[in-house]
């Protein structure tokens, strides 16, 4: 690849990068706004699908103990349109995850912030349930 | 400063800030698109037409997230409406019938709204969703596609009649008929289900459960102002529900970048029941 295509390229990454992903669901009826959580763990898997993608990590407590626990992001259709795709974590990648619990008290929350430990990259920016 | 490290920190800002290349979504640039004399797509250029001379509402559209504050719109056009409330315009709100407001302060809680059941979403709905639909205007009818919710609509454009109120099954997108007035499309709906059924996600206009009945009487005016807009003006009759028939405007933009729509069956993975306590 050339140097220019690379620029273009990049341009327009940037481009989908920067679109909004919406939410699809009534947020406030699943999750509190209040409730926050910030948890790091390993990712155990990545549920691409409809209408929000899940990823599920593996949380350590002081004591040792490990719980799973889901994080709610955006549509498949809205993350990919800002460049996201299926492949964009694996099991095993380390996150940090900060989002609100769900209502429900299960280990369950809407994403807003994914950052990867061993990078600090952001991922799948926009999760929030802005509609 | 060097040249070559201006534009190579400049990549690499760039790229540190975007998605990997490799994740990126295909785009299938459509031709016919006017274009700038920097090659860009020309959003204010003419409207297309079809070969029978009427303005063609084909192609791909987003609703327009422009916003105004309730009662600033120019004097004669309807106020937009959004997503979650399509009164925000009105300063004084939508004109409910008493048991419309009461129904709408209990439905606050979110739980029955058809977006988040995946169910079909009301007209409004429908047109200000986040997520594109697609229109395709053929000889006889127009479809509209909407990517959310397993939305497809007819509008049937050869001639034919509102069918008499309760002839076919009532229908959660109602029975639309259009007719070409010049260059807008006026599209008329009857025969809707409705939030009398008072069965789960019936009858949202707008996230916050304003309601509509089987007695709507829905009037759309199409109007593709350019290349690059589509204004709607939407007119609710619907006299169980509204104690006046109101005009709301919705404006949508074309997709012009080749992006297109995506699959999206929305009960692949619903964990709405089940995070609100109605399923295990």
């Amino acid at each position: 690849m050339n140097f220019k295509a690379a620029v273009v390229l990049l341009g327009v990454g940037s481009l989908l990068a920067g679109r909004p992903v919406v939410a699809h669901h009534a947020f406030s009826a699943e999750f509190d706004a209040e409730k926050r959580v910030k948890l790091t763990g390993a990712v155990t898997r990545l549920d691409w699908t409809n209408p929000h993608a899940w990823i599920y990590v593996d949380v350590k407590d002081e004591t040792g103990k490990v719980a799973t626990w889901g994080f709610e992001l955006a549509s498949p259709n809205g993350l990919m349109r800002s460049g996201w795709t299926r492949f964009s974590l694996k099991p095993g990648d380390v996150v940090t995850v900060e989002g609100a619990r769900a209502k429900n008290g299960s280990n369950s929350a809407n994403a807003e912030v994914v950052i990867v430990a061993s990078t600090g990259q952001k991922l799948f920016a926009g999760s929030a349930p802005a509609q | 400063m060097n040249r070559w490290f201006t534009v190579t920190a400049v990549a690499a800002i760039v790229a540190a800030l975007s998605p990997s290349l490799s994740a990126q979504w295909p785009l299938h640039p459509q031709p016919g698109i006017p274009k700038g004399p920097e090659g860009k797509p020309n959003l204010s250029a003419l409207a297309p037409r079809t070969s029978d001379g009427q303005p063609d509402l084909s192609g791909i559209w987003m609703r327009s997230i422009r916003t105004e504050a309730p009662g600033s719109q120019p004097p004669g056009r309807p106020p937009l409406a959004t997503f979650a409330n399509v009164g925000a315009g009105f300063k004084e709100g939508l004109p409910f019938q008493p048991w419309a407001a009461e129904l709408v302060k209990k439905r606050a809680n979110g739980l029955d709204n058809p977006d988040a059941l995946c169910l079909p979403q009301g007209p409004l709905e429908y047109h200000l969703d986040p997520q594109p639909r697609e229109v395709v205007q053929l000889p006889h009818k127009t479809l509209i596609i909407y990517e959310s919710n397993y939305g497809l609509r007819t509008i049937y454009t050869d001639g034919r009649r509102l069918p008499p109120q309760g002839e076919p099954q009532p229908y959660w997108h109602g029975y639309s008929v259009g007719r070409w007035e010049r260059d807008t499309l006026v599209a008329e709906s009857n025969n809707f289900r409705g939030a009398l059924t008072d069965q789960p996600g019936d009858g949202w206009l707008d996230g916050r459960g304003s309601p509509f009945t089987d007695a709507l009487r829905l009037t759309e005016l199409f109007r593709r102002v350019n290349f690059g807009r589509l204004e709607i003006d939407v007119t609710i009759d619907d006299p169980k529900a509204y104690t006046r028939p109101f005009t709301v405007r919705v404006e949508q933009e074309i997709v012009a970048d080749g992006s297109e729509m995506i699959e999206f069956i929305c009960h692949e993975n619903q964990m709405f029941l089940k995070l609100t306590g109605r399923a295990p």
